[in-house]
């Protein structure tokens, strides 16, 4: 099977008015359609938090605040813009906003650092393949883990990634190629190096 | 090293990360199903307008100003009274209403239609 046949999250999650007509209906007055794009994105917002902030009360917050960010500013939406790639940059930056906050108070990990935690290849060993995979993403520097996260919920739209990111598509590019990389290496039991 | 293409197939297979079980209710209750105040913020500013008011008076005539009260109201009373009976004033204002409902007509702005529906809609909820 090819793996573009494998349709990607959103994708599926595309069933019924399109998210811009939903937005249209929440701003004329009808609080339904914004609950059926909560219905659509909540996961996935959740799931993209959860892998960046790697706590599951943070991670709920960080997509409360998201959602409520995205109501308050329904009208700064652009009719032409996707929502999905509006609502995951509005939680990547609640995510980054609780990250400097631990920055500030203690010294939790921190963007651009890898995990401390050492040898997720061990760890590995008896989990099934998700959590296997899911412990090798862990592992990543978090410019990669996020990059790699997003891959997955938008799939090959590496334009859309570097909007969420706000980076040029180049280095998005070049992250996702290191961090398949190092993703190969990890599941394939080779050492892993930073680059 | 693992395949490339295993390694997308794989990364897509993942499943998503379960949310906890309140936070779509918690999402909808923050935002589009948020209960509406029972008071808006005019209606708070009317109330305690009302309420400094009603005070006022209470303790103006406890502490005896009964005729203080009176002549207030009479100095009030007069007033409006002299107010309506000039001319040039109630032509001002007819003019304003008159200019007003000229606009509205033209405009298609109907404040007054607008503020019924607005008290409709709330009665209705």
């Amino acid at each position: 099977m090819s793996v573009l046949a494998e349709a990607p999250r959103i994708e599926r999650l595309r069933a019924g008015p399109e998210d811009g007509e939903l937005v249209a209906m929440t701003l004329r007055g009808n609080p339904e359609a914004f609950a059926a794009l909560v219905e659509r994105y909540d996961r996935a917002v959740y799931h993209l938090a959860y892998r960046t902030l790697h706590d599951v009360e943070d991670a709920r917050d960080a997509t409360q605040e998201a959602f409520f960010k995205a109501f308050r500013s329904l009208r700064t939406f652009k009719p032409g813009a996707k929502f999905s790639t509006w609502i995951f940059a509005i939680a990547y930056h609640a995510c980054c906003d609780r990250l400097n906050r631990r920055k500030r108070y203690s010294s939790e990990e921190l963007p651009d650092r890898a995990d401390a935690s050492a040898g997720p290849e061990q760890q590995a060993i008896s989990l099934d393949e998700a959590q296997r995979l899911r412990t090798a993403i862990d592992s990543l520097p978090e410019k990669y883990r996020t990059v790699i996260t997003l891959y997955h919920l938008q799939g090959r739209q590496y334009e859309e990634i570097a909007k969420v990111l706000d980076l040029p598509m180049g280095t998005v590019k070049t992250h996702l190629f290191r961090a398949k990389e190092q993703l190969r290496r990890l599941l394939g039991g080779a050492e892993v190096t930073e680059s | 090293m693992m395949d490339p293409d295993a390694l997308d197939r794989a990364l897509f297979a993942l499943p998503l990360e379960e949310p906890p079980a309140d936070l779509r209710a918690a999402i909808l209750t923050s935002t589009a199903f948020r209960p509406a105040p029972p008071f808006s913020v005019f209606e708070v500013a009317a109330l305690g307008a009302l309420t400094a008011v009603i005070l006022w008076l209470v303790v103006l005539i406890a502490m005896g100003g009964g005729g203080l009260f009176l002549n207030t109201l009479s100095a009030i009373a007069a007033t409006i009274q002299s107010a309506l009976t000039n001319v040039a004033l109630l032509a001002w204002l007819t003019a304003g209403a008159a200019t007003a409902f000229w606009l509205s007509i033209f405009t298609g702005s109907q404040p007054f239609a607008a503020v019924a529906q607005r008290f409709g809609r709330r009665t209705s909820r």
